[in-house]
C-alpha cells in the first residue's frame, strides 16, 4: 500500500460513521458522500485526527433534468464540495442541498478561515451557510441585485441573451 | 458592506479600496483600540471578472487562454494546472520534453515574482533602495522569459497536451548566465534581509503565525512554510516534471515576517538550482501528444505550486466541448484568511508589511471589472497614508 493509499485509508475510516458511500474517482482521491446533518461531525473527525487540512469549498449546479410525460418532476440541486488535501491524497466531503432549502451549517467554528469560502458559496450559489460570522458581499458588486446567482446554470450572462435574440 | 462601529470605543480605520502603492484594489477595515489592531475584515471583488462563469460557454482550448489571463504575473502555473487536469481527463501524458519544459517556464516564473515580491515588501516597509535593485534585477529574468516565448508576461507556452515551443541550446546557455549572475545578487539580498539592523527590526517578531495556526487558517505556498508547515505541491505531489527534477522544500521554524524573506529568497536560489539541473539532463522526445477535442466526461482536481502557494483547479466535463464546471482556487485567497486573523494584537503601523508579506495578488481570486463610487470620506486611509504612517511610527 503507497503512502497515498494509506493516508486515503486513514480518512475513510474516520469518516465511515458519517458516510452515505464513498468513491474514488482517481488513485489520489476519495469522495465521501454526506447529509448535511453529518457535515460538522465529519469534519471535526478530521480535525481531531489532524487530516490535512481544508483546500476549497466547491460549488457546482445540478439543474433538475427536463421531466418527461408522467414523470414527477424532481426539483434542482447544489451539490457542495469540502475538499481536504494532504500531501498529494485529496477527500472531497460532497453534500447535496435542494434549491427550496439551500442551507448548509457554517463551519467557521472548526476552520475559521472558511468564512471565505462560504460567502462565495453564499453570493455565486445562494447557499447559505448558517452561523458563518460575516454575510457581507465578498466578490460580487455591492449592486448586484439580490437573489441572483451567477454560478447556477439558470443565469445567463446578459451578453448571451441578445446574441440568442438576433439568431446567434 | 457595513461601517457600522460595533461598539462604543471602537476606531475603525478603513483603507482602500483604491490605494496607489499597493498596485491592486483590495479594502480593509481595522478596528483599533489606540494604535494596537483589535479586529480586521477583508472585502475583496474590485476586479472580479466573471471567469469562472466565462470558462461554461468556451471550448476547451479556448479556456486555455483564458486560464492564463487569470493572472498577470503566474499565468503559465495557471494553464499548467488546467492543461494538466484537462489530460487526466482525456486519459494523455504530455512528452518527457514538454514537462521539463513546462517546469522551466513554472521556475523562471517563480524567480520573477519572487524577485517582485522581493521589492513590493522592502518597499511598503520604506525600504526604497532593496525595492529598486530587486526590480532591476528581475529584468534579468524578464529578458529571458521574453527571449524565450516572445513576451514578458503571458509566456503562453502550454498546449493541451504538450507546449508550443522548444528550448534550443544556445537560449540555455543565455539563460545559464543570467541565473550566475542572479544566484550572486540573492547572496547580496539575504546578506542583506539577514543583517540589516533596521530591515530585522520591521520584520523579526512581526506577525508570527505558528505551525498549529497555519494549518487551521489553511496558509499555503511560503507563507506557510514559512511557519514550519512544510508542504509544496511540487514535493507532495510532483506534476510536470518534478518527479525526474525535483526541488528541495524550503521551511523555516520562526513563522514571521523575516522566515517569509528568507523561505522566499532561499526558494529563489533552490529554482536557480534546479533550472541548471533541467538544462544539463533535458530529455529528447516530441514536444505534443495527440488529445480529442471533446473531452470525456468526469472529474478531476489538479494541483500546482504556484509562486504564493497551492493553486487548486476542480474541472468537471461532460463530454462534450465545453467544460461543465471549473472552479479555482488561488493560493492568495487561503492566505487572506491569515492576514485577518494575524492582524489583531498588532500595531497599525506594521498592516502595511504584514498585508505584504503573504505576497497578496488580487486579479488571482477575484476575476468581473467594477469600478468604484468615488468615497469623499476624510476618515478613509489610502494605502499610501497607512504606508508614510508606519514609515513615521518607526522612524
Amino acid at each position: 500500500m503507497s503512502a497515498t493509499e494509506q493516508i486515503l485509508q486513514n480518512a475513510q475510516n474516520l469518516l465511515q460513521p458519517f458516510a452515505q458511500s464513498f468513491n474514488s474517482p482517481e488513485p489520489n482521491r476519495l469522495d465521501v458522500f454526506l447529509r448535511r446533518e453529518n457535515l460538522l461531525p465529519a469534519i471535526k473527525a478530521l480535525i481531531e485526527a489532524r487530516w490535512g487540512y481544508l483546500s476549497t469549498i466547491t460549488g457546482i449546479d445540478r439543474p433538475a433534468a427536463t421531466v418527461e410525460a408522467g414523470q414527477t418532476p424532481v426539483e434542482g440541486e447544489i451539490e457542495v464540495l469540502y475538499s481536504f488535501c494532504s500531501g498529494a491524497a485529496v477527500v472531497s466531503l460532497r453534500v447535496r442541498v435542494p434549491y427550496s432549502d439551500a442551507v448548509l451549517p457554517s463551519i467557521c467554528p472548526l476552520i475559521p478561515s472558511a468564512t471565505l469560502g462560504e460567502r462565495e458559496l453564499m453570493e455565486m450559489f445562494g447557499v447559505r451557510a448558517e452561523g458563518t460570522p460575516d454575510t457581507s458581499r465578498l466578490i460580487l458588486a455591492d449592486s448586484w441585485p439580490e437573489g441572483v446567482y451567477p454560478l447556477r446554470k439558470s443565469f445567463v450572462p446578459p451578453a448571451r441573451v441578445s446574441g440568442a435574440a438576433e439568431g446567434g | 458592506m457595513t461601517f457600522e462601529p460595533q461598539g462604543e470605543n471602537r476606531f475603525i480605520v478603513p483603507i482602500g479600496p483604491q490605494h496607489p502603492a499597493l498596485k491592486e484594489p483590495g479594502h480593509f477595515e481595522f478596528v483599533v483600540d489606540g494604535e494596537i489592531v483589535t479586529g480586521a475584515s477583508v472585502r475583496l471583488g474590485y476586479v472580479h471578472r466573471g471567469i469562472e462563469k466565462g470558462a461554461e460557454d468556451r471550448t476547451w482550448t479556448q479556456n486555455l487562454y483564458l486560464m492564463e489571463r487569470i493572472c498577470g504575473i503566474c499565468s503559465h502555473i495557471h494553464a499548467t494546472a488546467f492543461v494538466q487536469g484537462v489530460e487526466k481527463l482525456a486519459g494523455v501524458e504530455a512528452p518527457p520534453r514538454a514537462r521539463a519544459i513546462r517546469e522551466i517556464f513554472a521556475e523562471l516564473e517563480r524567480i520573477h515574482s519572487h524577485m517582485l515580491w522581493l521589492g513590493v515588501a522592502a518597499h511598503e516597509g520604506g525600504f526604497d533602495a532593496l525595492f529598486m535593485y530587486s526590480w532591476r534585477d528581475r529584468e534579468v529574468v524578464m529578458d529571458m522569459l521574453e527571449m524565450l516565448s516572445g513576451n514578458r508576461v503571458h509566456y503562453s507556452a502550454n498546449l493541451i497536451g504538450g507546449v508550443k515551443y522548444d528550448i534550443p541550446l544556445e537560449m540555455m546557455d543565455k539563460i545559464r548566465e543570467g541565473l550566475n549572475y542572479l544566484e550572486e545578487r540573492l547572496l547580496h539580498y539575504l546578506d542583506v534581509v539577514n543583517n540589516d539592523e533596521t530591515f530585522i527590526g520591521r520584520t523579526r517578531g512581526i506577525g508570527t503565525m505558528t505551525r498549529e495556526q497555519a494549518q487551521l487558517l489553511g496558509a499555503v505556498g511560503p507563507t506557510a512554510r514559512a511557519s514550519n508547515f512544510a508542504y509544496d505541491v511540487r514535493v507532495d505531489a510532483p506534476y510536470a516534471a518534478y518527479a525526474e527534477f525535483p526541488v528541495e522544500m524550503v521551511v523555516a521554524k520562526e513563522g514571521d515576517l523575516h522566515a517569509r524573506f528568507v523561505v522566499r529568497i532561499l526558494e529563489t536560489m533552490e529554482s536557480i538550482r534546479v533550472l541548471r539541473r533541467i538544462f544539463d539532463n533535458m530529455p529528447e522526445s516530441e514536444l505534443v501528444t495527440r488529445v480529442p477535442r471533446r473531452i470525456p466526461a468526469g472529474e478531476t482536481i489538479s494541483r500546482v505550486e504556484a509562486p504564493r502557494g497551492e493553486l487548486f483547479y476542480f474541472i468537471a466535463s461532460n463530454g462534450g466541448e465545453k467544460p461543465e464546471r471549473v472552479k479555482v482556487r488561488t493560493p492568495s485567497l487561503c492566505n487572506w484568511g491569515t492576514v485577518i486573523t494575524l492582524a489583531v494584537g498588532h500595531k497599525l503601523a506594521d498592516m502595511p508589511m504584514i498585508l505584504a508579506g503573504i505576497d497578496p495578488c488580487f486579479s488571482c481570486n477575484d476575476r468581473l471589472v467594477m469600478v468604484k463610487r468615488n468615497r469623499q470620506d476624510p476618515q478613509v486611509w489610502t494605502w499610501a497614508d497607512l504606508r508614510n504612517y508606519g514609515i513615521e511610527y518607526y522612524r
